[in-house]
């Protein structure tokens, strides 16, 4: 017992739990144990002695050796008792199994570590020197080891590492990975187990231990050359950029500042393309078609401002989005945007078409309705079957003859990319819709605002009296009687437009009320003496609308609708 | 609203009125000018009225020439007897306006 006290002497972990074990009460299974014990403690205290004494291995393997032979002795002893699986077994096991390796390592650890180990050991004996050795104690440093052992195991690596490079330099191994040893030794001690195989086998093969990088010194004369190759390598691809853009000086005559940058980048696009249709290179696709229609639009030299503003703007949507990457809803609003100039542009094509030659127009409508189709396509797929339409619309119109005039080569060679993945998505999604639905959607954009949406909603309203008028007649009638019908209509609400203006001027007021209707009909002969409007609403009308167009008298002395 | 009627009719006919379309042509047309929401019923009823007398003058023509199907020449033979007092209002209105008035 009195050796268990003697701290000046190597306060390893094993010791400090020898200790513990040995000042904790001793169950009644823990004294016929007690002896054999003391022993072993004896036996290891005076290895652990030497072991610092001496600093060379061949000690350390000869105590590893004397250990492993009171280990083995120990484990025969203690396997008796294994039926008793309580914590001090299992230390006692752990404290067993441990010296294997913790002769080795504590020649390295405990040497240079020994100030700040023995105020840990300090700390660890006081918080271990309760009488009683429970559970909860023991637990800590078993959940510990775990927790760090990973820890410990990488920096157990380093240390071996390091310690490697110290018995090879013959300098003393660093304390860092020491100083923060928070687990002190029994931890280091758990983790040599796993760290001393390495350490074994690197003693017995000194070959596989520490195995230099195959490397070669860098060949500076090589690395120039392959750099140079790398320059080559990128130069031709640029000049061949610059030799193939035989529109880029026009356009630069035209706007240098927006247009001379996009040519480069619009023909990486276009190479991209070629290679991969992603969706960035729709963009710079977009703005290269711009730049070609804008070139055939000087052809034109009818629409140069329209086509200038298209490309204007496309030129900033593009470099806008160039700079982000798959941004999606961004170039949906993007084409959108596209298709809704693009169709502006065609429509305004179209009336230049009429007023000019024909072929150009065709010709810029053919650049306009395949960019268009590129828009459409590019932003949303559902626009596909239009896209499709739309080039099959320019393939059938414009025929080669004309591509071949004044289009440039790349345009073409684009317009035959796109004609070749086009007819694959149409023939996977639908080809069935026609046309129709590509002028369908021009509406939405119309040049002068009313001009379309008199068409539809005007023939609407126009079929709804027209069906009237065969109700009325109760007689079947033809079609163009009642095309007739729908005209005679039109005329009748140009009519009574201008008289119901007149009336309210003339009443001083640029509001129609219902008096002016009332003279109205009252001129048309409908309202007489005879028969009052009241009547005649009472007649033509459902009790909805009589209810709010003539005055009545409800409960609680009130009229509606109030005069 | 009643969308149809069934009187002897095998066709559904709507009775609402389209006011959006009404106050759509309107504005189109005098954009200077407002439109009441009564009012507004009001011009379909005009419309109704209009409708039918033509479709009366039509049917007459029609059955005038003993066809059992109304034609084109029919409604436009209908047209230009009942277009007649619509020109009247806004040519003679300037002259008769004074005179009119009192009738209101």
């Amino acid at each position: 017992m009195a050796d268990s006290y003697s701290r000046d002497s190597e306060p390893t972990t094993r010791t400090l739990l020898r200790r513990v074990l040995d000042t904790a009460d001793p169950r009644t299974p823990r004294r016929p144990r007690s002896a054999r014990t003391d022993v072993q403690r004896a036996l290891l205290q005076t290895p652990s002695s030497r072991r610092l004494r001496s600093q060379t291995k061949t000690t350390a393997r000869r105590c590893s050796n004397r250990a492993r032979s009171v280990d083995r002795l120990a484990r025969v002893q203690a396997s008796g008792h294994l039926e008793e699986q309580t914590p001090r077994t299992l230390l006692k096991n752990i404290l067993l199994t441990a010296p294997e390796s913790s002769i080795l390592m504590p020649e390295s650890v405990v040497k240079p570590v020994l100030a700040p180990q023995v105020v840990q050991a300090s700390r660890r004996e006081s918080s271990r020197g309760s009488l009683e050795l429970q559970l909860p104690e023991l637990e800590p440093p078993t959940t510990l080891a775990p927790g760090l052992l990973a820890l410990g195991r990488r920096k157990q690596r380093l240390r071996l590492s390091v310690f490697q490079q110290g018995v090879d330099l013959g300098l003393p191994p660093s304390q860092e990975p020491h100083g923060n040893a928070d687990a002190s030794s029994l931890t280091s001690s758990l983790n040599l187990t796993f760290a001393t195989p390495l350490q074994t086998q690197s003693v017995k093969r000194p070959g596989l231990a520490r195995r230099p990088p195959t490397r070669r010194a860098v060949d500076v004369g090589t690395f120039l050359q392959d750099l140079r190759d790398t320059s080559l390598a990128l130069a031709p691809p640029d000049t061949v950029l610059e030799d193939t853009q035989p529109f880029s000086q026009p356009l630069v005559g035209r706007s240098p500042s927006v247009h001379h940058s996009l040519p480069c980048c619009s023909h990486s696009g276009a190479k991209d393309v070629e290679r991969a249709a992603s969706r960035r290179t729709w963009s710079s696709g977009l703005g290269l078609q711009n730049n070609g229609a804008g070139k055939a639009a000087q052809l034109l030299a009818g629409n140069v401002e329209e086509v200038d503003a298209l490309a204007m703007g496309f030129p900033n949507i593009s470099s806008n989005i160039s700079g982000e990457d798959g941004v999606e809803p961004l170039q949906n609003g993007v084409g959108e945007e596209a298709e809704e100039r693009m169709e502006e542009s065609l429509r305004e094509v179209e009336k230049a078409a009429e007023a000019q030659g024909s072929a150009r127009a065709e010709e810029l409508e053919g650049h306009i309705e395949v960019t268009e189709a590129e828009g459409s396509w590019g932003a949303v797929e559902a626009k596909e079957p239009e896209g499709s339409s739309g080039d099959g619309d320019t393939s059938g119109r414009t025929a080669s003859p004309e591509l071949a005039s004044s289009t440039p080569e790349f345009l073409r060679a684009r317009r035959l990319q796109f004609l070749e993945p086009a007819p694959p998505p149409s023939t996977a999604v639908l080809p069935s819709e026609p046309p129709e639905p590509l002028s369908a959607r021009l509406p939405p954009k119309p040049r002068i605002p009313g001009s379309r949406p008199r068409q539809d909603p005007y023939k609407t309203g126009l079929n709804h009296y027209a069906k009237l008028f065969s109700f009325y007649a109760k007689m079947p009638m033809e079609k163009k009687a009642v095309e007739m019908v729908e005209k005679c209509l039109d005329k009748y609400f140009q009519h009574l437009c201008d008289d119901l203006e007149v009336f309210a001027a003339h009443a001083g007021r640029k509001t129609v009320r219902p008096e002016d209707l009332e003279l109205l009909m009252r001129r048309q002969g409908l309202v007489s003496e005879q028969v009052s409007l009241h009547v005649l609403v009472e007649r033509h009308l459902p009790l909805e609308y009589r209810q709010q167009l003539v005055p009545c008298a409800f409960s609680g002395n009130t009229v509606f609708p109030a005069q | 609203m009643a969308l149809s009627t069934t009187v002897s009719q095998k066709k559904l006919i709507k009775r609402k009125a389209p006011r959006g379309f009404l106050k759509r042509v309107f504005k189109q047309r005098k954009p200077h000018l407002r439109l009441e929401t009564t009012s507004d019923l009001l011009v379909h009823l005009n419309c109704l009225l209009f409708v039918h007398r033509l479709a009366e003058e039509a049917r007459t023509n029609a059955c005038e020439n003993k066809c059992g199907v109304i034609k084109k020449e029919h409604v436009l033979a209908a047209a230009k007897v009942r277009s007649e007092f619509l020109f009247f209002i806004t040519v003679a209105l300037k002259h008769h306006l004074v005179r009119h008035l009192c009738l209101v």
